[in-house]
């Protein structure tokens, strides 16, 4: 079956499309809009301006790679699709954070999980966080654009083994569960939406506007990392780019300078606050990197006695929000639950164990079933948090700490996981944590759960949303940018990523993400004129 | 000598280690010790020395018991290949991971250090499976979260190197991706 490479076609019809890792001089470009990032807000903002007749020009740290190269291999799309080669994780070690880095952002390997922000969650912004002008009502029109847009409904088709345990439970118990929304056209439902679409089903970016925005003529560079902007009479001058060798790792020597009448920061957050740290940006509440969330996510595994195949199959399709809004918005932390997709390599070191330990659990790997919490972090005044830093080359490191208040809510979300895996047929559930083991009971796994120390290293962690760092709010102690993503002092300058949320979303970000840079995009071009 | 000088070495680290708290990176740790040590490259490979890859040849087979084979043919050819994946990860490592995971082997191979913190004291080639995996229990159960953390890498190094390729997948029951065509 031969499947149209959509990005390579347009390249070779013309796209103006440059790799940095080639350039053999220092470049200066112009643009109307300079964007940093081309995922979810950079791609999305990309289009909006282009259609507007804007002169665009988008820079991507990451490499391109596109439909062909897509095989299905855990050995080389971690190393290559994945921030820091898969290994980005908070300071302590304590969290691994599975962002994208490539052309298309983390539209590229994330599951297609497409959730409008829960409307608790625009409250609580409205209400704690002086945000204005993003109620539900105002954001019902471009949520439903850009479900339009990228084909995104709940997921037609019988969810696979993996999924289907969190509808079967879940009816069995009372509990609330739903069937999760999709972008996605025509998906072949082969599980590998992580390690880059083979068919270009999933409507990432880099199938959706980066090609619409290049179509009207906007530019895109990739591997260049955005290093620093200058400053000038309280505006960015410039954009200072250091271009990176073929694998995206060491900078090549050549810097790219981009001068434009407004910039965008959509590096996703950790990068996009890195940027304005090394820039040493206007920041006088110091805000810049405080308050970034995670998501942070505990592990619940469970042996069937029938195959569930976890790693075939659309990956995320049934979740439960049961738990995730009981103590109210700002209550004890509440959390989503679903599931990951498990290939090998990933299921290895999530499964951990000593080493006939690991090999045992392994063995079982086509009758496991995974299941993970979302604790939805930053509601609460005892919520964990992080505040990202400069390391002593520039880069960015989080610094995330965990509290009791966080734990509480894992321990809770470690039962919660459980029974629903005891209730769904579960012959054995294990508690992801290096103090337990598969059990056969209910009663023993939550004999054992209450006991468990829970600290980070011993539960294992992992994070693939990042959000906060770059705030909005209307006002200035309390945000970096307004209620439209224009920083607050400097005024050619927006953030469209999720770095602008003043709290974790409370689902998986991407559909925020696009909503809030399609309305700031609109908004900018609107203004554009004027 | 080595005794008097292992144990100066062992509290002038620990000091070090409470002297920064939790926090502490490897890269304190290891200033005093990246002088002494070679940088230079094993040949056919990136990143990985030679001092790197006698510790990961006595490494991986304990990390992957029961799922390498005792044929020691076929065993050479699991961990060669482990290696090569290993190496080729390093090379995708954001610049600044990278360091910090040569400066985790650095800690563990140059012999100043790997007596006092791994325990095993003899060169890595002579070291029983016993020992290492006594080590990684003991960096695992520390109350130091940066031994706790560092045992954490190894491990994830060492099965994401050995689970993504195709000759492991028998053991997990993996039929692997499905053929486009």
């Amino acid at each position: 079956m031969a499947i149209k490479d959509v990005f390579l076609e347009g390249v070779k019809a013309g796209w103006k499309v440059h790799n940095a890792s080639l350039f053999t001089k220092d470049q200066r470009l112009e643009a109307d809009v300079v964007i940093v990032g081309s995922g979810a807000g950079g791609a999305t903002s990309a289009e909006i301006l282009a259609a507007a007749g804007l002169k665009v020009l988008v820079i991507e740290e990451g490499p391109l790679r596109t439909s062909s190269d897509f095989k299905m291999q855990e050995a080389t799309a971690y190393a290559e699709l994945y921030q820091e080669g898969m290994a980005r994780m908070s300071k302590d070690g304590g969290i691994s954070i599975m962002q994208g880095r490539a052309v298309g952002g983390s539209t590229l390997i994330n599951w297609t999980s497409s959730f409008r922000t829960p409307a608790e969650t625009l409250k609580h912004w409205a209400d704690q966080h002086e945000v204005s002008g993003l109620s539900e009502e105002t954001l019902k029109p471009w949520f439903e654009r850009i479900e339009k847009r990228l084909g995104i409904e709940p997921w037609p088709i019988a969810a696979n083994a993996n999924n289907e345990v969190i509808k079967k439970a879940c009816q069995a118990l009372g509990y609330d569960w739903a069937v999760i929304p999709r972008n996605v056209r025509d998906c072949l439902s082969l599980g590998f939406c992580g390690m880059g679409c083979p068919a270009n089903a999933k409507q990432s970016m880099l199938v959706t506007c980066l090609p619409a925005s290049l179509q009207k003529g906007s530019q895109l560079i990739y591997l260049a990392r955005a290093e620093r902007l200058t400053f000038k009479q309280g505006k960015v001058a410039e954009l200072e780019c250091l271009a990176l060798d073929a694998r995206g790792v060491e900078t090549t020597g050549k810097r790219i300078t981009l001068k434009a009448k407004h910039y965008i920061l959509a590096g996703g957050a950790i990068n996009t606050p890195a940027i304005l740290l090394r820039s040493q940006a206007p920041d006088p509440y110091k805000l810049c990197g405080k308050r970034t969330f995670l998501h942070p996510v505990n592990f619940s595994a469970a042996q069937f006695a029938e195959q569930v195949n976890p790693f075939y199959g659309a990956p995320q399709s049934i979740y439960s929000d049961h738990f995730q809004w009981q103590a109210g918005a700002a209550g004890a932390m509440g959390y989503k639950l679903e599931v990951p997709p498990l290939h090998p390599a990933f299921a290895a070191t999530i499964l951990g164990g000593k080493g006939e330990q690991n090999a045992q659990r392994m063995a079982k790997l086509p009758n496991t079933h995974m299941m993970l919490a979302l604790m939805r972090d930053g509601f609460h005044p005892a919520s964990a948090s992080g505040k990202v830093e400069l390391r002593s080359d520039g880069s960015p490191v989080l610094d995330y700490q965990m509290t009791d208040f966080t734990w509480q809510a894992m321990r809770r979300a470690y039962l919660s996981m459980a029974e629903i895996q005891f209730a769904a047929g579960a012959e054995k559930v294990f508690p992801v944590h290096n103090q337990a083991d598969y059990m056969t009971s209910l009663a023993e796994t939550r004999r054992v759960i209450d006991g468990l120390d829970l600290a980070i290293h011993r539960a294992r962690l992992g994070s693939a949303h990042v959000m906060g760092g770059c705030a909005m709010s209307n006002n200035p102690k309390l945000g970096v940018t307004n209620s439209r993503g224009v920083h607050h002092q400097i005024e050619n300058l927006s953030i469209h990523d999720g770095s602008l949320f003043p709290t974790s979303v409370g689902a998986n970000p991407q559909l925020s993400i696009y909503a809030l840079a399609a309305l700031f995009a609109d908004q900018l071009a609107s203004g554009f004129e004027a | 000598m080595p005794k008097m000088t292992y144990q100066l070495t062992r509290r002038g680290f620990l000091k070090l280690g409470l002297a920064s708290g939790a926090a502490l990176s490897f890269m304190t740790v290891t200033l005093g010790v990246t002088s002494l040590v070679n940088n230079q490259t094993a040949s056919g490979f990136s990143y990985l020395r030679s001092q790197d890859i006698a510790m990961l040849n006595a490494l991986l087979p304990v990390i992957y018991t029961a799922t390498v084979t005792n044929n020691s043919a076929e065993q050479t050819t699991q961990i060669s290949a482990s290696l090569i994946a290993i190496d080729y990860n390093l090379a995708h490592l954001s610049p600044s991971m990278r360091k910090l995971t040569l400066q985790l082997f650095d800690l563990i191979t140059n012999p100043v250090t790997r007596g006092p913190l791994t325990g095993i004291w003899g060169a890595w080639s002579t070291a029983s499976p016993e020992t290492i995996q006594h080590f990684l229990n003991r960096w695992e159960a520390s109350r130091w979260t940066l031994l706790n953390q560092g045992q954490a890498a190894i491990l994830q190094l060492a099965r994401l190197a050995y689970y993504s390729q195709p000759q492991s997948w028998q053991l997990c029951g993996y039929p692997g991706p499905p053929n486009l065509g």
